[in-house]
Parts: structure tokens; C-alpha cells; sequence
């Protein structure tokens, strides 16, 4: 592996290698000269929970401890939102570079990569195709992740499907594992313990917080253990920071409003969007709600429009149901 | 299960020839991968609602349990769970679930079915005769006025022949398309109207509802995008532009409309010619989801990704008929009415609601007196039907 590669995917576990190789220990953060990289992950973080990728690459040595010290911020942040977000922006960067990378397919040594990052860490095998032009990946695989897609040009039978493969583009090679990608990102930071931090991290991490803390505060996420499957799904979707369509936020909104969620918090649902737009949301959720426009209430869409939407994803617990609704309030 | 159809005395007849069955053929009756993983349900006759949640270690425990009771209709998981007993479903702690498909013959839209379809008087039961012409709607039973019946069809060959060509064409999707092998693929009669498709691919069952979601929208031909075969909208008004896919048309659904539309890639101006014939892009985007459906594979899509679902189980019988779920390795030659109907042929009488024809076991039946001797399977037959009544 390629320092420039790790530089590139820092989540590699070779890059994790490197550090101990070089012996770099926590005490070393606070010499002068470390400074710099401090900036730059607290720089990487806040560009990132903003919805924008830093791509800015330096010296993989460099590189790699900003991804770790970043790391270590965004544990010590604390905050759930503030970490999907940048596992989420963190995927995207990987994406791009991968994308570009993959393009230039001819080099051969390149191949080891993709199959480290591809096959050792999300099972997925790429194959070339015959003549060259694609890749392509066995339909299982595909199914497995694109599915979780929402743009009807990701739907099995708008791909090239032959003998058990889907045939696809670099980027839309990459594209199918970005949520893989974000949520290895994710359980890194959680499964991180922290140690004492050096005064240089701490006092970036709480400048960061107290920063993010009044955006999501008020926005504790209620648990989802009791919605009915087409509305887990949708939230689902949002939280990967997926698109949801029209029809979807529709139901998701009516739903949470008929069940008694306030405004605030139903907007707040939405803002993992990748178009999110506060105002916006607001103006629609209080729309639905029948607080705008034409007074109107409007309510939830009935299981049988859901079907035909295919935002129903029936359980054995939907048998009887007319309205996602009931869902939970029938005795069995 | 309908209850008035079932009076003591046809539950006891139709029990017992299915308990006969159980107790001869349980060999018949397939062994699930796994059987202790799987959940399964009983209905039984003349008890609305269905028990579900069972577990069974063995066979040999299943087969004392279906001579015992002589349920009317068996179900087993095709999910795997840690606890099948366990409720609710959270708490059986899902490990996967083969992949299956129905094709159901009623669903087909067959023209010949108003020919071969009874109604029967939903409040006492009368029987009447298939009438091609007659709405459904304007139904008065001609014995005590009730304005709903059931309808129940006794399928004809071409039914049956309508149900295969679904069959076959689900199978040639799944071998050349999505790459199963022969091997991995099951077909069996429903033991009623249609077919069954279980898969045995070790790479499908972790599958969630929407891959299978998707998978069915691939078979069925939903959701085809004209940007697929290379037609592109360019601005609001019903314009578009052609640039046929770089990765060519030779597989997959590009293969089918192509095929379909006598066009390859030399064809971009035959492409726009047809798209204006058609009335524009707007009203080739309808013509093209009508082609796809056309070409796609009638499947209910709820059965396939539902994946808590209890499914018939194979070599069990299906009250709505009396016939078996059986294995079909030979679409072609398969026969449902002789192949999947096994009960006994000891004589029974009964009494006949109306004139029926019908053909089992390569014996044609065609009764217009009232009552009438016949032998088992075909009294059991039109009991299931609901068309006939035990002496
Ligand atoms: S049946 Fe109704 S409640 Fe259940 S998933 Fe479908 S739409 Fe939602
Ligand atoms: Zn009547
Ligand atoms: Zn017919």
C-alpha cells in the first residue's frame, strides 16, 4: 500500500499500522509543531458537519493524523448528529477519490486497493467486464445496497443485468459503498475510548461543541423500535442521509404529526436530507399539518397508496392494517 | 377458511381423506432445510384464522401432528429464526429467509375464467352455474335473494398452460438474468390455481425486504425508465433526445425492448420514429411501462418480500381443492390434476349444488344429477369448492 494511499482512505487499517510502526504516542499532540495538524481536523470537521467534503491532501503522514485526531475530536464532541455527518462527509471524500482512482483502471497495482477496500472490508467483489469498459458486481451484492437507494435510476431493472451481474460505471461502483463506508467511519468513532486528551485537542473539541450544541440540542431522536416498518424505513433513509422522495416525506410527515410530534421535531427529522433546507421543511411539515394555506389537514396515506408508491415494507405485524396508523393499537 | 361452506358433515369427510393422506404419502411431504429454525402454521376446518408460531424438531413429530389433527392447510416459514416460537415477530430473532415466489392464475386475467366460474350464495350456500355474460354485480341468488356469492373457478387447462407460461418465464429471468442455477430453483404446483417458486441460494436469504422489493420490480417489469434505452427528456415541453446506452443493448431489460422493438444500436432515428408514432415522449413513457409489464413475470409482489411470511408447505394439501402442493421438475409435462391430486378414490356420496365438470386423476366427471357416488378425491374436490354437500 501506497503512502498516498492512505492518505486518501486513512480508515485503513494500515494506516492504523503506521502510526504504531512510527510510535506515535498521545503526548507527542502537544508539541508545537502539531499544532497545524489540529487545525486542520477541527477545520475538516466543521466543513464537513456542514455538508462539504475537505479535500484537501497533504503528506500522508500528515494526513493520516488529522483523520485520527479528528477522530478523536468528534468523540469527544459527543454529539450523535455531529458524528453522522461527518461519517457521512468522510464516505463522500473516500468516494471521490476512489472514483477517481478506479477510472484510471489500466494501472494494475491500483486493483490491490479497491480489493483491499471493496472486498476485505465490505465483502463486495468487483469484477472487470469482458470487454473492459465496466465493472460489474454479482446481482446479490447489488441488491443488497442499491436497493437502500431511493433515485428510480438505481432500481435493478433500469442496470445492465446479464448472468447474475449488474454492470456499472466507476463512480457507480463507489456510489455503493458509501453508506458502507460511513458507517465503518461511524463505528470507529464509537468505538473509540478516549484517553485523557492533551489540552491542545480538549479545548478545540470544546470550542467545537459549544459551537454545534444550540443547532441540536432540543433534538433528541425518539426511539423508532414502535413505528410501523414503511415509517422505520423512511427514517432510515433520512438517517443515512439518503434521499427520500416527495411521497415518502409526505408520509413521514403525516404520520409524525398524527401522532402528536411536534413541528419542531419533525423538521429536525429531515435534516439529515441531502437538500435539507429548515425553512423550507418547516413551511411543508406546517403545510400537512394544516397550519398554512388551505387549512387543510391532511392525513396519512392509506397501506394500500403506500403499496402502490412501494413505500410499504409489510411485515407479519401489518396483516390486518388499513392505515399505517393502527399500527401497534390492534390486538392481536 | 370459509365456515358456512363447512358443515360437520363435510368436515368430517374431507378430514378424513386428508388424514388418509397424511397417514400413506408423508413421504410426499418435504423435509425444510432446517426444520428447526422454521416457524409453522395450521389451519383448520371450520375454524376461522390460522395457528401459527409452532415449532416442530422432526419430521416425524410434524407427521404425527397432520395424522392427528388433519389440518385443512399447513404453512412453514420460509424464515429462518433463532426462536420460531417466540412473539411477537421481533422476538424470533430473524437469520434469514429464502427467496419464493406465487404466481397465482387468478391474477392473470385469463378470459376464459368467467366460463368456468360458479358462484356460490355467500348466505345459504346455493350453487349456480358459470354465466359468461352476466355482471357480477347485478348477482341475486335464485334461492333466497341475497345479492353476494362467492366465486369459485375450477381451473382449465388453459388457466393451468396461463400459470406455467408465468412459471417458465420466471425461471428463464432467474437462470439468465440474476444468474441462479438450475439446481437452486423449485417450481411447485400451488395445489390450487398457480405455481410456487422456492429458491435454495444460501446468498439470498439475508436479503431485506426492499433488495427483494427490487428484485420483484425487476421481474415484473415495474419501474423501466426510458432513459434506460438511451431516450432522454430534454426540456419541459414533450421533447427528447436519443443516445443509445454506450454498454450496448445486448442483455438484460435493454435485450427485451430492444427485441421487442426490432431496434440495435444503428437504430437511433428508428428509436425517434417510434417514440413519435407513439404520441411523444409522455405517451411512449406509458406505452413502454405497458411493454415492460407485458413482458414481465406476474408475481405477487407481497409474498416475495414479505420475508415473516408462513408459505404453503410442499407435499401438504390446499383445502381450497384438496389437491397437494407438489414438485413440478417438468413444466411441460406436468399434469396438476393428475400429479397433484392424491387422495383416495373410496366412493363418496354427495349432493351436488349444480352441473359440474370437471377432470381428475385422467377420469372426467361431468354431474348434473343431484346426488352422486364418486370417488374421493372428487367429492373432496367440490366439497373444497364449495359446490358440493356430504350426504
Ligand atoms: S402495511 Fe401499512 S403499516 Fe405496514 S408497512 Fe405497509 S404501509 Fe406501512
Ligand atoms: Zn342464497
Ligand atoms: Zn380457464
Amino acid at each position: 500500500m501506497a503512502g498516498s494511499d492512505l492518505a486518501k482512505y486513512p480508515f485503513l487499517n494500515e494506516a492504523g499500522a503506521y502510526l504504531r510502526e512510527s510510535n506515535f504516542g498521545w503526548e507527542e499532540l502537544d508539541r508545537p509543531d502539531m499544532k497545524h495538524i489540529i487545525d486542520r481536523a477541527a477545520e475538516r470537521i466543521e466543513i464537513e458537519v456542514n455538508g462539504k467534503i475537505y479535500d484537501n491532501l497533504e503528506r500522508y503522514e500528515i494526513e493520516i493524523l488529522t483523520f485520527l485526531i479528528s477522530l478523536v475530536i468528534v468523540k469527544s464532541i459527543s454529539i450523535e448528529q455531529v458524528l453522522r455527518k461527518f461519517a457521512l462527509a468522510e464516505a463522500r471524500r473516500a468516494e471521490k477519490f476512489l472514483t477517481e482512482d478506479l477510472r484510471k483502471q489500466s494501472e494494475i497495482k491500483r486493483r490491490s486497493v479497491f480489493t483491499k477496500i471493496f472486498e476485505d472490508l465490505f465483502k463486495l467483489r468487483i469484477l472487470i467486464s469482458e470487454d473492459q469498459r465496466l465493472f460489474k458486481v454479482r446481482v446479490i451484492d447489488y441488491l443488497a445496497r442499491a436497493s437502500h437507494f431511493n433515485e428510480q435510476e438505481w432500481k435493478l431493472i433500469n442496470r445492465l443485468v446479464h448472468n447474475g451481474y449488474v454492470y456499472l460505471d466507476a463512480d457507480e461502483t463507489v456510489r455503493l459503498i458509501r453508506n458502507e463506508l460511513a458507517v465503518l467511519i461511524y463505528d470507529k468513532v464509537r468505538a473509540m475510548t478516549l484517553p485523557t486528551l492533551p489540552q491542545g485537542i480538549k479545548s478545540r473539541a470544546d470550542e467545537l461543541r459549544l459551537k454545534f450544541l444550540p443547532r441540536y440540542e432540543r433534538r433528541a431522536s425518539a426511539a423508532v423500535t414502535d413505528y410501523p416498518p414503511c415509517i422505520k424505513h423512511a427514517l432510515e433513509v433520512m438517517n443515512k442521509g439518503d434521499n427520500l422522495p416527495h411521497s415518502a416525506r409526505v408520509m413521514l410527515a403525516t404520520y409524525m404529526l398524527a401522532i402528536g410530534k411536534p413541528v419542531d421535531e419533525i423538521v429536525s427529522m429531515f435534516e439529515n436530507a441531502p437538500d435539507f433546507n429548515e425553512k423550507i421543511t418547516r413551511y411543508q411539515v406546517e403545510h400537512l399539518a394544516g397550519m398554512k394555506g388551505s387549512h387543510t389537514k391532511y392525513s396519512v396515506p392509506s397501506c394500500d397508496k403506500l403499496r402502490n408508491e412501494n413505500l410499504c415494507f409489510a411485515t407479519a405485524e401489518c396483516d390486518t392494517l388499513i392505515n399505517p396508523i393502527q399500527f401497534g393499537r390492534k390486538k392481536k | 377458511m370459509r365456515e358456512n361452506l363447512f358443515a360437520a358433515k363435510n368436515i368430517s369427510v374431507i378430514k378424513k381423506a386428508f388424514r388418509e393422506y397424511y397417514f400413506n404419502q408423508s413421504k410426499a411431504i418435504e423435509e425444510p432445510l432446517k426444520m428447526e429454525q422454521r416457524e409453522f402454521g395450521f389451519a383448520h376446518f371450520g375454524q376461522a384464522g390460522m395457528l401459527r408460531h409452532l415449532s416442530f424438531k422432526s419430521m416425524k413429530e410434524l407427521d404425527a401432528m397432520l395424522v392427528r389433527e388433519a389440518p385443512s392447510d399447513v404453512y412453514c416459514s420460509n424464515a429462518y429464526y433463532r426462536i420460531p416460537t417466540q412473539q411477537p415477530m421481533q422476538e424470533k430473532q430473524w437469520l434469514g429467509a429464502d427467496l419464493i415466489f406465487d404466481i397465482d392464475g387468478k391474477d392473470l386475467g385469463m378470459p376464459c375464467v368467467p366460463s368456468h366460474s360458479y358462484s356460490v350464495c355467500i348466505n345459504c350456500g346455493y350453487g349456480s352455474p358459470p354465466e359468461k355474460h352476466k355482471e357480477r354485480s347485478s348477482y341475486s341468488c335464485p334461492s333466497c335473494g341475497c345479492k353476494k356469492a362467492d366465486y369459485v373457478s375450477i381451473p382449465c387447462s388453459k388457466c393451468i398452460d396461463g400459470s406455467k407460461k408465468e412459471a417458465r418465464r420466471l425461471v428463464d429471468f432467474l437462470l439468465g438474468d440474476i444468474g441462479l442455477e438450475h439446481s437452486a430453483i423449485h417450481v411447485y404446483f400451488s395445489g390450487n390455481n398457480g405455481f410456487h417458486v422456492h429458491i435454495n441460494d444460501d446468498a439470498f436469504i439475508s436479503l431485506d425486504p426492499q433488495a427483494r422489493s427490487d428484485l420483484v420490480g425487476y421481474l415484473s417489469g415495474t419501474g423501466l425508465m426510458l432513459e434506460s434505452i438511451g431516450l432522454r427528456k430534454t426540456n419541459t415541453e414533450d421533447l427528447f433526445s436519443i443516445k443509445l446506452p454506450k454498454s450496448g443493448l445486448a442483455f438484460g431489460w435493454r435485450r427485451r425492448i430492444a427485441e421487442r422493438l426490432k431496434i440495435d444500436m444503428a437504430s437511433a432515428i428508428k428509436l425517434k420514429n417510434i417514440v413519435n408514432q407513439n404520441g411523444g415522449y409522455n405517451a411512449f413513457k406509458v406505452e413502454l411501462d405497458r411493454l415492460a409489464r407485458d413482458m414481465g413475470v406476474r408475481i405477487d409482489p407481497q409474498v416475495t418480500t414479505d420475508v415473516h411470511r408462513v408459505f404453503r408447505m410442499p407435499g401438504t394439501l390446499n383445502s381450497k381443492s384438496g389437491l397437494s402442493k407438489t414438485k413440478s421438475s417438468d413444466l411441460n409435462s406436468f399434469d396438476p390434476f393428475v400429479d397433484a391430486c392424491l387422495l383416495g378414490d373410496g366412493k363418496v356420496s354427495v349432493k351436488v349444488k349444480t352441473p359440474v365438470k370437471l377432470k381428475l386423476k385422467r377420469n372426467s366427471f361431468n354431474v348434473s344429477k343431484e346426488s352422486a357416488e364418486m370417488p374421493t378425491y372428487a367429492a373432496v374436490y367440490l366439497m373444497c369448492k364449495g359446490l358440493a354437500e356430504a350426504n
